[in-house]
């Protein structure tokens, strides 16, 4: 409105201004010469203030022409058939004039309106074309919305099992009032509901290929026609990038369970194999035994029945280990901690294994004063254990296995089990604790490590292996050490 | 009886067999992984290799296949697991058989003297144009059949078939084996093909032809004499 105003004042004071120049020279310049003089003030006009200004400041040129430059002089009356000409000619050049400025100067308001509309959907790509989750996602629209459309606030909705909820928002917070006002979103239009806007809150409802995908809560949306121009061309590229978004994490989530079923399928391949290769130990030996026609030395029988009381062990502790790790997998592992000595643990463990051992040679390095631990005994047995059968397992027939423990500052034990096997890759000391992790083709299920693992952690102690100087591979956990237990005085 | 060479990573195992295959008169030498027993079963030359599938420092497929680029020894391969892919695998690339553990010494001995027979057999077959088993007799060079000594009427891939596991009596043939030495190698994975020419093969055959034609689902077939 003020550069109309502006505009017009503009021009009829122009032309004013040009009258009282060009008063001394009345005598000296052409009708048509003062005619085209007069077309300043009326581009000035309308460029400043548009068609209404030209309009105004062409009647001001107008009437200075004709009562200043006009013979009669000071009246409005025109005397010759000539100057009558001469004034229509004005009259038609003028709004000629007018029109051609005020249409240029709407293809130029045109163009830069364009420019920047194509110059925030820019941005806004850029923001949604990056590889982010939706709730990223989500944070980027509704800021990016804020930011382009100078909004107060926004919020992003999206259906959940039939309910819209609100995943990401910014600026200004929506009442609850606002939100339960909204009209149901059903309908998948790509459109601005303005109805609404009685709380000067809009929706933008989002779909892609007619399917609706969620829908935007834009409050304090300038009003604004550059913006509402561009409001279903964004809505459509928001709509765009969250069904990629959520296509993504579709693609995600099946990779995911078919990763699970991968390993649920090496897991039962491991597990089969190590129980079946003891039962084929022991139904060998059993039909061999059993068998009128072989003939067996009493040496050979005595192996044999040897052979099965021992793989009967192993596979004793293979259904334990399977017991224990359900036990750790459905949560109900129970740390049951009372001071304990770890001598006596060590001998528990390596007098109960000796059987599986087959005669290999097994040193404890104990130091005497070694303080009490205080750990769940039972845990602890089957963490060494399964250590010791580990060691065994990956050690030549004649390498000798080593079990230590030294104090480690005031309050920590650390237990050692020490082969000389081929040791274990630093790339995959992470893994060798991992359930199956590298058991595709039918390896062992290496449950005993996994086991370990998950018992010393459920004393909040660590495990880990190392190489040992001279070869082979070496396990080492904490325990803590119990507090001094005083005796009690009468 | 026979030599055997036990390629297995299991101490207890590769113990308990080498007692209860010397308890049955064979002489046993054992290797505790898969390099080992490759070299073990060229320095020895055995009569037969007792594979388990898997070894921890080879695929017991590659160490089939490895032994299978020079030497044609029986290999019976251990299986842990039910799982037929390995077991077809194995056949594939070349041993004789597999037993799933666990096994019994009578059903493992089975194997282990099917295997070593059909090796002696296989020699041979080439030289006699004509194969028996039970009532059949096929023509391997005119291309006949006859069963219970009356001319049969089989099609050409019928034969086909026939021939193939009559010439491996007793050896577990995987579908691909069949399918390749037939139709060639771009059927490889056509079973379906096969189980309707074995069907029209059995039908053809009649009641009581003296043989079995067995599947063994998922896998193959074989072909034994029926036990009189």
């Amino acid at each position: 409105m003020r550069t109309k105003v502006t505009g017009a004042v503009v021009g009829v004071l122009a032309a004013l201004a040009l009258g009282g120049v060009m008063l001394p020279l009345r005598a000296h310049l052409s009708l048509a010469t003062i005619a085209l003089i007069f077309v300043i003030p009326v581009v000035a006009g309308v460029v400043i203030g548009g068609r209404p200004a030209g309009l105004i400041s062409m009647v001001g040129g107008f009437l200075v022409y004709n009562l200043v430059f006009i013979p009669p002089y000071w009246t409005l009356a025109v005397g010759q058939a000539q100057h009558r000409a001469a004034l229509v000619a004005y009259v038609i050049t003028m709004l000629l004039v007018t029109e051609v400025v005020v249409r240029l100067e709407e293809a130029r308001a045109a163009a830069q309106t364009r420019e920047g509309n194509a110059r925030h959907l820019f941005e806004m790509s850029e923001v949604l074309l990056g590889d982010k989750s939706i709730p990223e996602l989500g944070d980027a629209i509704v800021h990016e919305m804020c930011q382009t459309f100078g909004l107060e606030g926004a919020a992003l909705l999206v259906p959940v099992e039939g309910r819209l909820e609100v995943i990401a928002s910014s600026g200004m917070p929506f009442a609850e009032g606002e939100m339960t006002s909204l009209p149901p979103s059903e309908r998948p239009p790509v459109a601005l509901s303005t109805s609404t806007s009685t709380a000067s809150i809009q929706t933008l409802a989002l779909s892609a290929a007619g399917r609706p995908i969620g829908l935007m809560l834009l409050h304090g949306l300038p009003d604004d026609p550059v913006g509402r121009e561009l409001l279903p061309t964004v809505a459509n590229h928001l709509a765009l990038a969250l069904e990629r978004a959520e296509l993504r994490e579709r693609v995600h989530r099946v990779e995911l369970l078919e990763e699970i079923d991968r390993l649920r399928d090496a897991m039962l391949g491991a597990v089969s194999h190590d129980l079946r290769t003891p039962l084929a130990t022991i139904k060998i030996a059993s039909s061999t035994l059993l068998d009128p026609s072989s003939s067996l030395g009493p040496d050979d029988i005595d192996e044999l029945y040897l052979l099965i009381d021992v793989q009967t062990d192993r596979l004793t502790r293979l259904v334990n280990n399977l017991l224990d790790m359900t036990r750790i997998h459905t949560g109900v592992l129970e740390v049951r901690r009372v001071p304990s000595s770890l001598v006596d643990l060590v001998t528990a463990v390596t007098t109960d294994i000796a059987p599986m051992l087959e005669g290999r040679r097994v040193e404890v390095d104990i130091p005497a004063g070694l303080p009490l631990v205080d750990v769940d005994h039972v845990l602890v047995e089957q963490v060494l254990s399964n250590l010791i059968d580990n060691a065994h397992r990956h050690s030549p027939e004649d390498g000798l296995i080593v079990i230590a423990a030294e104090r480690r500052g005031s309050d920590h034990v650390v237990v050692t089990v020490t082969d000389h096997g081929s040791g274990v890759p630093r790339s995959e000391r992470t893994a060798v604790f991992e359930t199956f992790v590298r058991f595709d083709t039918g390896g062992r299920a290496g449950l005993g490590l996994a086991i370990a693992k998950a018992f010393i952690q459920a004393h909040d102690e660590t495990i880990w292996v190392e190489d040992p100087p001279g070869g082979g591979a070496r396990f080492a956990f904490t325990l803590p050490i119990a507090r001094e237990v005083h005796e009690r005085s009468a | 009886m026979a030599r055997v060479l036990v390629v297995d990573d299991d101490p207890s195992l590769r113990r308990v067999l080498r007692v209860g295959l010397r308890a049955r008169g064979h002489e046993v030498s054992v290797a505790s992984n898969g390099e080992q027993g490759i070299s073990q079963a060229a320095l020895l030359s055995p009569d037969v290799i007792v594979l388990d599938l898997g070894l921890p420092d080879l695929d017991g497929l590659t160490v089939c296949r490895r032994i299978r680029a020079w030497s044609d020894v029986p290999i019976v391969v251990l299986s842990a697991n039910d799982a037929e892919d390995r077991k077809v695998a194995a056949l594939n690339e070349g041993a004789d058989d597999y037993v799933t553990k666990p096994f019994g010494m009578a059903e493992l001995e089975a194997r282990i003297r099917t295997a070593i027979r059909h090796q002696r057999v296989e020699p041979d077959a080439p030289g006699g144009s004509v194969i028996t088993v039970g009532e059949v007799s096929i023509d391997l060079v005119h291309h006949e059949a006859h069963i219970k000594g009356a001319p049969a009427r089989l099609t050409s891939k019928e034969f086909g078939v026939l021939s193939f596991l009559m010439r491996n009596e007793e050896k577990v043939c995987t579908h691909e084996m069949i399918l390749t030495a037939v139709w060639g190698a771009p059927y490889a994975r056509e079973s379906q093909y096969l189980h309707v020419y074995v069907n029209r093969i059995r039908q053809k055959l009649g009641a009581d032809p003296g043989l079995h034609l067995r599947a063994v689902p998922g896998i193959g077939y074989v072909l034994t004499r029926k036990d009189e």
